[in-house]
């Protein structure tokens, strides 16, 4: 799956790449939504199997035999998931810069931003797995659900963050910008561990 | 009278206007092997998921070990295993990869030493290192048995356990029951096998119109024929 992730982030970054030699588009005012629509893309198919393989396979009342919280599973699959996302967001960060020469960034700044991204992404994504796994169409149901949340509050803020740190901020520029993120993670991640419990037991 | 380790009253579960449990009563003592007979579709599933705090009955009480599921859900856990005709095992991980996942879930100590042994009971130790998903549907159920048993439970419910075994699994089985029984661990089971039940058991009943109806002080004679007339009615 890890690898199939990775072959998807090569793919749409090198299609942005084509795209823009025949395009006349000034590549740095696109950079922040090239690199955040891959990592979106690529991150969906690490969400889709997080529950609903628990529940294709039967093993997730294996799982809730066990004597854990409900709580502990959908942190254990965040951590998991948040761990793989990250890794692959920053593959495709080097493979971004590779293909598209930008002036650097400060790369703490962007690193600082993908890793508060990556968390919100991850934890709404968990949440919204873990719902769509027992509906039927699970599949589509999990972008159906995911998308409109995710765009409008992570995403959004993400690459309007992004854009400035390619623009040349620092890091008093992107306070609201950070605020804005982590007010998200923490909406997101308490509502999956308050959630959990409804969702996973039957 | 052993003591009583497991006490439903009252539970009733319904699915839409279907009532599958209406109103059920059951206590399991210590050392029982208690068999549940029943025919297709009359609720044993649903009955032994809610025993294992699978899922929730809609009314009743039950208490395990004197604990109440609302309150201890945790503690009751640790000290139940239950083995469903699905194995619940990882079809990517090998055999023993499985175990130590559930090994840790369940905080064993000498996990290493624990996993051996439940692969050689199950006669499956040969097989250690491979993936679940190239076992057959035998070996499965044989290796979902080591699972249910790792964490050494107290009480343990086996839902078809029989199916997909073949002769060989099934006696190693019942000999693995027999044994664990001896050394305390309860069991209540549901079964279609009315043979391999009636066999193993030490207590009886037979679920029909969502109540557990036989007596399991009827001798056997008795009760096959009550088994039969029950299911006869149901089949009409």
């Amino acid at each position: 799956m890890i690898n199939s992730m990775l072959i998807l982030s090569l793919m749409i970054l090198a299609s942005f790449r084509f795209i823009f030699k025949f395009i006349d588009f000034s590549e740095t005012e696109l950079a922040s939504p090239i690199l955040w629509i891959t990592f979106f893309f690529s991150g969906m198919f690490a969400l889709a199997p997080i529950y609903q393989r628990e529940v294709e396979q039967g093993t997730k009342e294996g799982l809730m035999l066990a004597p854990i919280s409900a709580s502990s599973i959908y942190f254990g699959k965040f951590l998991a998931t948040f761990i793989i996302i990250l890794g692959l967001n920053l593959f495709s960060t080097v493979v971004f810069f590779a293909f598209f020469a930008q002036p650097m960034p400060d790369m703490v700044l962007l690193l600082g931003i993908i890793v508060l991204g990556t968390i919100g992404f991850t934890a709404l994504g968990n949440l919204i797995s873990a719902i769509s796994a027992n509906l039927s169409q699970s599949q589509v149901m999990l972008p159906v659900l995911l998308i409109p949340i995710l765009l409008f509050t992570v995403i959004m803020t993400s690459v309007e963050a992004t854009f400035q740190i390619f623009d040349g901020a620092v890091l008093a520029d992107l306070s609201n910008g950070i605020k804005l993120i982590l007010a998200f993670d923490i909406i997101f991640v308490a509502s999956g561990y308050l959630m959990i419990d409804y969702i996973i037991e039957e | 009278m052993a003591d009583v380790i497991l006490k439903a009253k009252g539970i009733r579960r319904s699915f839409g206007k279907k009532n599958v449990l209406n109103g059920l009563d059951l206590d399991l003592h210590k050392g029982d092997i208690y068999v549940l007979f029943g025919s297709n579709g009359v609720g044993k599933t649903t009955l032994v998921k809610i025993l294992a705090t699978l899922i929730h009955s809609d009314k009743g009480e039950i208490t395990h070990f004197g604990m109440n599921s609302d309150d201890d859900l945790r503690d009751i856990r640790r000290k139940i295993g239950f083995m469903s005709h699905e194995p619940y095992l990882y079809r990517d991980l090998t055999a023993s990869e499985n175990l130590d996942f559930f090994a840790d879930l369940y905080s064993i100590p000498n996990k290493e030493k624990r996993i051996e042994e439940m692969l050689k009971m199950v006669e499956l130790y040969h097989r250690s290192f491979d993936k679940v998903g190239s076992f057959s549907r035998g070996m499965k159920q044989r290796l979902a048995l080591a699972r249910t048993l790792l964490h050494s439970p107290d009480l343990v419910f086996l839902d078809e356990p029989y199916s997909g075994l073949d002769l060989n699994a099934q006696a190693m089985l019942n000999k693995v029951i027999k044994k664990m029984n001896q050394e305390g661990v309860t069991f209540f089971m549901i079964t279609h096998d009315l043979e391999k039940g009636m066999e193993i058991a030490t207590r009886r009943g037979i679920l029909s119109k969502g109540k557990i109806i036989a007596d399991d002080n009827t001798d056997t004679g008795e009760f096959l024929s009550k088994y039969k007339e029950i299911l006869g009615g149901e089949n009409q």
